[in-house]
């Protein structure tokens, strides 16, 4: 309250005892808490706990999961929890793929709802209110519908150059793979590129900050973002040769009414991720539309008169001191993408939720299935917060 | 520039955006174009793909709708999209349910809004829609009928309650109160004449009729838990604030199908009951934490000197949640409190997808798989979209307009 510290009087001793404010509260926080607990103990008490634990999980899974990427288990010998790892690296894929996409694509639609041009702000607003008011659920089973029905049969596959195809089994192209290159060295060579790879790109770094520093200094043009490329280019480059081409790529291959090698995108994580970007890069459409708004009109004004083109008063100006109110509501759309990404389940991608629900069918223990399901979505909240704080911090730490 | 009739020195000179107005329309129409279509050589190019990615998308969508798709799926199957299992004899209930809701609208935009052009246009639309699907079938005489005679309560209770006066006044707080009172009763009222006095029981609430009664029930629910769940995290009582906290994070931690999953394996042990109770159950639980953080929000948006002036006059801490903070609170949470709403709108589907109840999306799935209608999945989806896109947007059109007349955002 408002009365400084300090200057607090004293507690008049003639009020009694159960007026007294400290005695209040004590007073309410102990009913409160008697009900509380004697809820909690009634739900206690009500659940079946005679075999609670988490030992169901170890056991082997005896069932199989689709929708595998750079893991290989058949759920013979795996235990249910392998099982249900690989669930939790499907959910991640589609999340961060979801991400991704909705975020550009939000960007996007959300600067055109701005657009002086009046079609492409009309298309903009058409676009944010039919895919925000319309269920997640029906857009990822209508994705899903439309890859099914419309995607030609592998059969008669749609076939560009013997690289990329398109059928009802889902999207395949290319994908590098760790190889042997000319030297025949070992596969893990390739890391070796990557480490180098990873130095090139912060030597780049360096140059283009000093080169920025030398432009601003001196007024001089120094071609930072260039010559920063260019050394990026040519070291990966000489160094990708000098250790044996330790890449090469793998071309999707069809062997029956299946794909094989390459990278296979099946209609399930198509639909799923699909459906989560266009649901979710309209409501961050809408969040950078109003962060844009709040910012003074005098920005943009000031933008043009020292003569920027639009896309410059765009990058330069505007996008950075909106993202101050853009990044905190985008948190809670990522979020979002994460808890949504367990409609997987309509469309049986195996994500995590769906793996949880086949151990459940197969071994009960529900609740024990619910405390994993509960804890490894707020493990990937936490995880997206983290990283979103980062960048918050960030972003508020540049003085305007 | 067009040629401007010579300068008359007795013609009044009025500010610029005035004197544009008194061009010929077809030379304001012209300027127009040019401003916001052709202002430059990238605006023309811009312009020019928009329209043609455009044109694409409409002429792939009027080939759809009106050649390409087999609507049958939905019209052939009109009752058991409309209420499933509902008992067919006893139809006047929803109806009539339908009218009171629609003359309840009526009245809610008379007493705080206005009708406009545009508001016309969109119910003749959606009844056009409507009657589209309901001139089929067997009794497609009396259900166009009663769809009517709804349409017609909406006007009579906007033609009633538009003539009263806006002042400020006795008669205007018991206009207010009247309608106020009647959107509270409404729930109750609907969920009694659907169900008791030789009604359907609860598990026979099927199709859209579930979605209808399943949203209204989790947003009423989640608004009564939540409001005493924002006190609580905001109280200064470690216990109290400690356990609302704990409630809402942890719901919020885990997606709703993570909650009707728990609906379906763990309530059943604890409270028991119907499914769909349960799944009612679960909805208002999961929104009201949802609600709890915007109503908390809007309590730390408040100014510090509401709550102090409340105590200065001398209201109890009672009196002044009761009069002063919670009625400022709930006004400015309106806006996100709609999006949640419209939000839980559209997470009624999801009790489709692991419990076995089978609300509007649900019966798509089953009108696709009789075997006549098994091409026709993708109609019957743009259906169910198209369904939930209508009331979804009338939900956002009447908040907006009960926003700009209450002065929501304005100080």
């Amino acid at each position: 309250m408002a009365v400084a510290a300090g200057s607090a009087p004293p507690p008049p001793s003639n009020v009694p005892l159960l007026y007294r404010r400290g005695v209040r509260r004590l007073l309410t926080q102990g009913i409160y808490v008697a009900i509380t607990a004697v809820v909690i103990g009634y739900i206690y008490t009500s659940l079946d706990l005679r075999e609670f634990g988490f030992g169901f999980l170890d056991e082997p899974a005896a069932f199989k999961v689709g929708n595998q990427w750079l893991v290989d288990v058949d759920g013979v010998t795996n235990s249910r929890l392998t099982m249900y790892l690989v669930g939790v690296w499907s959910s991640l894929r589609a999340v961060m793929v979801a991400i991704a996409l909705s975020t550009v694509l939000g960007v996007l639609i959300g600067v055109a709802r701005l657009s002086s041009n009046w079609l492409v702000a009309q298309m903009a607003m058409l676009y944010v209110e039919i895919f925000r008011n319309t269920p997640l659920l029906v857009q990822v089973v209508l994705v899903y519908t439309v890859l099914l029905v419309g995607a030609p049969l592998i059969e008669n596959v749609f076939n560009v150059g013997d690289f990329f195809f398109v059928s009802n089994r889902g999207m395949a192209i290319p994908w590098p793979v760790p190889d042997s290159g000319f030297w025949g060295a070992p596969e893990w060579f390739v890391w070796v590129w990557v480490a180098v790879l990873l130095l090139f790109a912060a030597a780049a770094q360096r140059v283009r900050a000093n080169r920025q520093e030398l432009e601003r200094d001196t007024g001089q043009p120094h071609y930072a973002n260039r010559w920063a490329l260019a050394l990026f280019a040519v070291g990966a480059l000489v160094s990708f040769f000098a250790l044996g081409a330790p890449v090469s790529m793998d071309l999707p291959m069809i062997v029956g009414t299946h794909y094989i090698e390459g990278m296979v995108m099946e209609p399930e994580f198509t639909a799923l991720v699909a459906g989560l970007t266009l649901y979710t890069s309209a409501f961050i459409a809408e969040i950078v539309r109003g962060g844009i708004q709040a910012l003074p009109k005098g920005q943009s004004e000031a933008a043009n008169a020292v003569g920027l083109s639009g896309y410059q008063r765009l990058t330069l100006v505007i996008l950075p001191q909106a993202l101050r109110q853009i990044i905190p509501s985008v948190t809670n759309q990522y979020l979002n993408i994460n808890k949504n990404s367990s409609l997987a389940y309509a469309v049986l991608y195996d994500d995590l939720f769906r793996v949880a629900n086949i151990v459940q069918n197969k071994a009960g223990h529900a609740l024990e299935m619910f405390f994993v399901i509960i804890v490894t979505y707020m493990l990937i909240s936490f995880a997206i917060s983290m990283v979103m704080n980062f960048f918050n911090a960030r972003v508020t730490a540049q003085r305007i | 520039m067009v040629d401007m009739p010579a300068p008359n020195p007795q013609r009044i000179v009025l500010p610029p955006h005035r004197e544009r107005a008194r061009r010929p329309r077809i030379v304001r129409l012209r300027e127009w174009v040019k401003r916001n279509l052709f202002h430059s050589r990238m605006g023309t190019l811009l312009t020019v793909v928009t329209a043609a990615v455009g044109a694409l998308l409409l002429y792939g969508i009027i080939y759809f709708v009106f050649v390409d798709a087999n609507w049958r799926v939905i019209t052939d199957n009109r009752w058991l999209l409309f209420a499933g299992g509902y008992p067919m004899d006893q139809e006047w209930r929803l109806w009539f349910s339908v009218s009171f809701v629609f003359l309840l609208i009526g009245m809610t935009y008379g007493t705080w809004a206005s009708l406009g052009r545009r508001d016309h246009v969109f119910i003749v639309l959606v009844s056009g829609f409507a009657i589209l699907l309901l001139a089929h079938g067997g009794a497609a005489l009396w259900s166009t009928l009663w769809y009517l005679i709804a349409i017609g309560l909406l006007y009579v209770g906007y033609a009633i309650t538009i003539r009263m006066p806006r002042e400020a006044g006795p008669r205007r707080t018991l206009q207010q109160r009247i309608v106020t009172g009647l959107l509270i009763a409404a729930l109750p009222i609907v969920l009694i004449v659907l169900l008791a006095f030789g009604g359907a029981r609860p598990r026979e609430l099927d199709g859209f009729v579930l979605n209808l009664v399943l949203a209204p029930v989790g947003i009423a629910g989640g608004l009564v838990l939540a409001i005493p769940l924002a006190l609580g995290r905001a109280s200064r009582m470690k216990a109290i604030s400690w356990t609302c906290t704990t409630y809402i994070e942890v719901v919020r931690g885990a997606p709703l199908l993570g909650w009707l999953f728990v609906a379906l394996f763990i309530l059943d042990d604890v409270i028991g009951g119907e499914l769909i109770v349960r799944a009612m159950v679960v909805l208002a639980v999961f929104t009201a934490a949802y609600m709890a953080e915007y109503i908390r929000g809007a309590l730390q948006a408040l100014p510090h000197g509401q709550g102090e002036a409340a105590h200065a006059i001398g209201l109890s801490q009672l009196q002044s949640t009761q009069l002063i903070v919670m009625p400022q609170a709930l006004r400015i949470s309106i806006p996100p409190m709609v999006g949640q709403a419209i939000s839980i709108w559209k997470d009624t589907t999801l009790v489709t997808v692991i419990l076995p109840l089978r609300e509007l999306k649900g019966n798509a799935d089953s009108a696709i798989a009789q075997f006549e209608f098994t091409p026709d999945r993708i109609e019957a989806y743009v259906f169910v979209a198209v369904v939930f896109w209508v009331v979804a947007f009338i939900m956002s059109r009447i908040s907006q307009r009960v926003e700009g007349s209450l002065g929501i955002g304005e100080r």
